[in-house]
């Protein structure tokens, strides 16, 4: 089902992430931008948020900072790690 | 999250308490300081021997291996009193820890076998994955830091764990170029601090033979000396995220002498998601081939004294 209300940042995002994990079968409109990136959601899980770890430097510049419990709330959703980007890129 | 594995806790090995309390270390240090080797290793017969008698799950787990070992060496040379030696040759590599924490192992004691791999891994200037275990003390090898100035290492490890042992260490002068990574700390901020240390042409060391203490983290059932055994998946994943070569470090006593060996295990440079899976299977499977190959050649410095084996129903995780 086509969903219209991401912004042109969340798409762009949604991109990095699809193209990070080769996500296959799924285009950044098929991504929820509310929903959980890990577990229940999309399903990623502690390996792949290292590699969006990997992917948000390469992409956006974006140096994260070694607290556990705030990067947790960055990777929840995509709404949140595109206000992460919004707010940090250096790109 | 609790889930069925909880309730096992206590024969993990995380929640097996490290018995050689600090105090006993530093008594030990003491003793060998004023006293020498000779009457260190005496007291440490006797330590053994009270741990033969007093640590059932570290007594059965040195003979359940002394078992495997056997079997899949069957030349394999084992002194009398083994499984006390087992413990006495523990403390002796606690010791040369110490020692190499505090810069006190002489070099020349110590031989590296495949110097030319090492320079060549080092002159690369591609950095890359050191896998170390738990044979011999692979902690001699931050001497090598001491060496060679611009061998810069993180060591990824359970902090929390051996914070105990750590706290020894305070007042050591580790080698700038050394900085210790908290194993369960492992996050997307990490994964680009270690990324950043390869990018510089330095290493990541982390061991791949220890059940990881978190839940849910990824490992897998390889034959280890005959019967399957869980193994980590997380250095071997490292590398592949990290596309960098993998090498494999060892460092044994044989008398006076502490054995360096380093070669490589693999190269995950240029490997695209596909060949992942395949290059996983090869390269854990090489890893575990080569631990076997020390664990005959030094068969009491493998140091795992907690049920390494299982029961591999009762372990057994749905694939994720």
């Amino acid at each position: 089902m086509a969903n219209t209300s991401l912004t042109e940042l969340e798409r762009d995002v949604a991109n990095m992430i699809i193209e990070a994990l080769e996500l296959e079968d799924i285009t950044a409109d098929d991504i929820e931008p509310e929903a959980p990136l890990f577990g229940d959601g999309l399903g990623l899980d502690s390996i792949d948020a290292l590699e969006l770890g990997l992917a948000l430097q390469k992409r956006y510049g974006i140096r994260l900072d070694s607290d556990a419990e705030e990067n947790r709330e960055h990777f929840a959703s995509l709404r949140q790690l595109s206000a992460l980007v919004a707010e940090r890129r250096s790109d | 999250m609790t889930s069925p594995q909880r309730k096992r806790a206590p024969r993990h090995w995380s929640a097996i308490s490290e018995s050689g309390s600090l105090r006993g270390i530093q008594l030990m240090l003491a003793i060998y300081d004023r006293f020498g080797a000779r009457a260190y290793q005496g007291v440490l017969f006797l330590v053994g021997l009270y741990y033969w008698w007093r640590r059932p799950i570290a007594r059965r787990a040195s003979k359940e291996y002394q078992k495997q070992l056997k079997a899949f060496c069957p030349s394999v040379f084992l002194p009398r009193l083994t499984t006390v030696r087992h413990f006495t040759t523990f403390g002796t590599a606690i010791l040369d820890k110490v020692l190499a924490l505090y810069g006190r192992i002489a070099p020349e004691s110590i031989q590296i076998e495949q110097r030319e791999t090492l320079r060549a891994a080092i002159d690369a200037g591609q950095g890359g994955i050191i896998v170390v275990t738990h044979l011999g003390s692979h902690e001699i090898c931050q001497a090598l830091g001491r060496l060679r100035r611009d061998l810069k290492m993180s060591v990824v490890m359970h902090t929390h764990h051996a914070q105990r042992f750590n706290s020894l260490f305070n007042d050591i002068d580790r080698p700038l170029s050394v900085e210790i990574i908290e194993v369960s700390d492992m996050g997307p901020a990490t994964a680009q601090r270690l990324q950043a240390r390869v990018a510089e042409g330095g290493f990541v060391v982390i061991a791949a033979d220890r059940e990881p203490i978190e839940a849910g983290a990824r490992r897998r059932w390889i034959d280890f000396l005959g019967r399957p055994a869980p193994f980590p998946e997380g250095a071997f994943w490292l590398a592949m995220l990290l596309h960098c070569p993998l090498y494999l470090l060892v460092c044994a006593r044989q008398g006076q002498t502490h054995h360096v060996h380093f070669e490589s295990l693999g190269d995950a440079t240029g490997l695209s998601r596909r060949e992942r899976s395949v290059w996983m299977d090869n390269t854990m499977a090489h890893f575990v081939t080569r631990l076997e190959h020390f664990c005959c050649r030094y068969p009491l410095q493998w140091f795992n004294f907690y049920p390494f084996w299982q029961s591999e129903k009762q372990n057994a995780r749905p694939p994720r």
